[in-house]
């Protein structure tokens, strides 16, 4: 630009340049990208005029970006075909710049916004985004509500609209910065760095759940850190229409199989399963222990598969190796928030990212987590582990609680007639154990529960040599210790040196049926925590046999051992076999009047389940009415059973397009479910969710 | 300053059950701001509005009955508490204690700072929204400015084809972006006047509120 424009826009200031070029200059004082006039910067030191001019533009500016930020927006036009035959480029009062990423979903620009002249990213989505004009009005909604969300860790957008060209774009905040994982790469960040990143991922995740708004797509591109070290999420909100998009051209894979990998990597199986009602905020989690995964150990949890059906059978059907097995510097406690982030039942990841945010606290601060609040040895464990053995007491107190452990798990295992002799026996355990001092057997402030146990182990099979039956039976309640800790490879070498004792007691007499199904249904356990389903079957199958005889198919922990068995084969996607188990099963339960309703409640659900995932909804709403008619009776009306029963009917009746009656029970579901007596957060969410869908939808508004 | 405007001429008002007209500009200028606050603790609109209302009610009372001392603490930070009390009720009654703690990440409900900064925020769009009501209704500021400053701001179109639209020059349309400027810098000063928070704005209404029962 320069002063020939001075007749066009007139004259300003001294008159030697343009009120054009002044704006300019107002505009460069907030934004470095903008153009130089020649001479201008110049010129403005020396007169005083231009300089007092400029100065109050650029004053005029900021008042002016304050308001477009703060007050309402009165009615705009919403497209270019509203506003009139305006040709300013693709995207009306923003001027394109370079690209700056290319996706499966669009392109990115540079952009500046011509009215404020800030420096803003755009992001234009592929054509053909909305089946309709539902799609856009969706779209347009969640827009609003993203553009509302204002978080230290989520990129602001700051408008939404449709080119000319009829493609949807969106304008966000411009960060600039490395992805994620370059970032994590690039400055080789340990373990608790990275932790510490992802806290502050989850907070601005959470912050998004909290309003109702799931991410669905994130992955480190969505993830930036910027100059400041500080990551930011990019794109909240916006990935639902590539959702489905996706899962109805499952042709397109062949050429793109590459970058739909790369981001099916990041997607909960819940998602690849293409039923949309399975999705919630949930899905978010997964994605995160994903990138988590990624960022400690540099490679992503399920590597290798070359097609999605692959992907898709390695995550439900595997656990990954846990990251501290592949990177050394991560602790257990990162392992474990990890892989449970990774689970593939959504309801067995954290309830919600503010869970997530909590535990990552409490990891950086060197609290015990709560991934594994459930075990009461874990924060024993934490705990020691803090002041560990500082004092003989806390050492006396571990040995107290493994040891009385030990002792209830004998006295179960053996039977009256053996009482005196095990007494005997455990006594001299004791005094095994007793002898074992932890500081100097270590012999250091390191020894953990991990060793601790190992060290009794060492102790009862040296001690017990003589009792086989006894060590089996202390065996066994170590490896359910380390379950507890859900640490999988030392609870499978208790259980499986409880259970290879048992088996060799058994051929020769010495050991009851019973007591040998039990280490197999323990060991069903924790193959199944491993994700070795096939493992997991065959154990089951065994313990079932031998329950059976020994107990009798009716007796209710044969039907334990065969509910276990029939999930198992559920989550392998043997639904056939699945389904005529649980029938049997629900037919022998409904046969005695003993039966404990809930435990039958849970057959009926497991049987709804799994005829809804064949497609047979009538059926599945028929029999989560049974569920529900059977735990009636048993809890109080507003405990959250009811409430998920509720859930369960009203997601059902909504895929069958029943959405009066859907309503009505979403409305009493989360009624039941925002009382939370027991429940998660989650399902509140799910059910909330629910019922926006159908408060939106005009055909329920009756 | 229109006097009569003033957060103090407005609480001087409410000393007197009979006078609607403070008691309607005192709920009209802190209810949206209340709401807003209430809304960003992460409370749905109907409930936001209703927790706003008994704010409001909660408030008058009290400063009726002499709790409420000026010299002693902003306005602001009074509403508040009053606000901050009642959305955390609203949870507990809720039996949502469980999300509470997540919750008030959004606004750190413990967290003075963040409450504070949460509400001022809340009170300048607040502000900013009345200015611009004011600009569009009451001042004698010409249509056509008007409109360009809002092609420029809001519907983010370039000098250039606003001048186009308007039929004006690309100057014009940029004096007409420096005169809107002007006028809402001069309604957002006299605002914050009005709208003033701080104890030493006592002295310039000159009343206190024993001898403010005037209708």
């Amino acid at each position: 630009m320069s002063g020939a424009g001075a007749s066009q826009t007139g004259g300003a200031g001294c008159g030697r340049f343009t009120r054009d070029e002044l704006e300019l200059a107002a505009i460069a004082r907030s934004d470095p990208q903008a153009p130089v006039v020649d001479g201008l910067p110049a010129h403005l030191t020396e007169c005083p005029v231009c300089a007092a001019i400029v100065d109050r533009i650029a004053a005029d500016n900021a008042l002016l970006a304050e308001f477009a930020q703060a007050a309402p927006m009165p009615p705009a036009p919403r497209s270019t075909e509203e506003s009139g035959p305006i040709q300013s480029g693709p995207i009306l009062g923003y001027r394109l710049g370079d690209e700056i990423h290319r996706g499966a979903q669009g392109a990115v620009y540079r952009a500046e916004q011509l009215a404020t002249r800030r420096t803003c990213a755009v992001k234009m989505l592929l054509r053909g985004r909305f089946a309709g004009e539902r799609e856009r009005i969706r779209f347009e909604r969640e827009v609003e509500v993203v553009a509302r969300m204002r978080h230290p860790s989520i990129v602001t957008l700051y408008e939404s609209g449709v080119s000319r060209d009829g493609e949807p774009w969106f304008a966000m905040e411009l960060v600039e910065g490395d992805r994620l994982d370059a970032f994590v790469r690039a400055k080789s960040l340990a373990p608790r760095q990275v932790a510490e990143l992802m806290k502050r991922v989850a907070e601005g995740v959470a912050y998004a759940h909290r309003r109702g708004v799931i991410h669905r797509d994130l992955k480190p591109g969505n993830i930036v850190v910027d100059g400041e070290g500080a990551p930011r999420v990019l794109d909240f909100g916006l990935a639902r229409s590539d959702d489905e998009g996706a899962a109805e051209q499952p042709g397109s894979g062949t050429t793109l199989v590459g970058e739909f990998l790369g981001t099916f990597a990041y997607a909960a199986p819940e998602q690849l399963s293409g039923d949309p009602s399975a999705v919630d905020s949930r899905c978010d989690l997964y994605a995160l222990g994903v990138v988590f995964y990624e960022c400690l150990v540099g490679r992503r949890p399920f590597e290798g598969a070359r097609s999605i059906a692959e992907l898709v059978t390695q995550k439900t059907m595997s656990s990954p190796e846990r990251p501290g097995a592949l990177n050394r510097a991560v602790d257990r406690d990162l392992d474990v928030v990890v892989l449970r982030l990774l689970s593939a039942d959504p309801a067995r990841r954290y309830d919600t990212a503010d869970a997530l945010v909590e535990d990552l606290a409490r990891y950086l601060d060197g609290r015990p987590i709560l991934a594994r609040d459930d075990s009461v040895a874990y924060v024993v464990r934490k705990t020691l582990r803090r002041h560990w053995l500082a004092s003989s007491a806390g050492a006396a107190l571990l040995v107290t609680i493994v040891v009385s452990g030990i002792a209830l798990a004998i006295a179960y295992a053996r039977a009256e007639r053996e009482r005196v002799r095990s007494d005997r026996t455990l006594s001299s355990f004791r005094d095994a154990v007793g002898s074992v001092n932890p500081e100097s057997a270590a012999g250091s402030a390191q020894l953990t529960v991990e060793q601790f146990l190992e060290l009794i182990e060492q102790n009862a099979a040296t001690e017990l040599s003589a009792e086989p039956a006894v060590l089996a039976g202390v065996l066994d309640t170590i490896g359910i210790v380390h379950l507890g800790f859900e640490d999988a490879a030392r609870a499978e070498k208790s259980l499986r040196a409880a259970l290879d004792t048992r088996r060799a007691l058994f051929a020769r007499g010495e050991c009851s049926t019973a007591e040998l199904a039990e280490s197999l249904h323990n060991m069903g356990r924790v193959l199944i925590l491993e994700g070795r389903l096939a493992d997991a079957e065959s154990a089951y199958r065994e313990a079932l046999a031998l329950r059976g005889d020994a107990l009798g198919d009716d007796d209710i922990r044969t039907m334990l051992t065969a509910r276990h068995l029939a999930s198992c084969l559920r989550r392998q996607n043997r639904l056939d076999e699945a389904r005529t188990m649980f029938r049997a099963l629900e037919a022998r339960a409904r046969g005695r009047s003993d039966y404990p309703p809930l435990e039958l409640a849970a057959i009926i659900n497991a049987r709804a389940f799994i005829s809804s995932a064949e497609g047979d909804l009538p059926a599945a709403l028929s029999q989560y009415q049974d569920a529900l008619a059977t735990i009636r009776g048993e809890l109080p009306a507003d405990d959250y059973r009811i409430g998920r029963s509720l859930f369960n009917i009203a997601s059902t009746e909504e895929k069958l397009g029943r959405r009066v009656e859907a309503k009505a029970h979403a409305v009493q579901a989360l009624a039941i479910l925002r009382k939370r007596k027991g429940g998660d957060a989650a399902t509140v969410q799910q059910a909330e969710a629910l019922l926006a869908r159908l408060e939106s939808d005009p055909s329920a508004q009756r | 300053m229109d006097l009569d405007r003033t957060t103090t001429a407005l609480l001087n008002g409410l000393f007197d059950p009979r006078n609607a007209a403070a008691w309607e500009a005192f709920d009209r200028r802190y209810r949206p701001i209340l709401i807003g606050f209430v809304r960003n603790c992460g409370v749905k609109q109907t409930e936001a509005a209703e927790i706003a209302q008994e704010t409001i009610v909660r408030f008058v009372e009290e400063y009726r009955e002499g709790k409420y001392d000026r010299s002693r603490g902003r306005l602001g930070a009074w509403l508040v508490t009053i606000a901050r009390y009642r959305v955390l009720d609203m949870r507990r009654k809720a039996g949502t204690a469980k999300v509470e703690r997540g919750e008030s990440a959004m606004i750190d409900l413990d967290d003075d700072k963040s409450v504070g900064a949460a509400y001022e925020a809340e009170r300048r769009h607040a502000l900013l929204r009345e200015a611009l009501e004011e600009l569009r209704t009451k001042s004698r500021t010409d249509p056509k400015t008007v409109k360009a400053f809002e092609m420029l701001v809001y519907h983010s179109l370039t000098p250039q084809v606003v001048a186009e639209q308007l039929g004006m020059s690309t100057h014009d349309v940029y004096l007409a972006k420096s005169r809107v400027a002007a006028k809402l810098r001069e309604i957002v000063v006299r605002l914050e006047q009005e709208y003033e928070e701080t104890p030493g704005d006592w002295e310039a209404s000159g009343s206190r509120p024993s001898d403010g029962l005037r209708a």
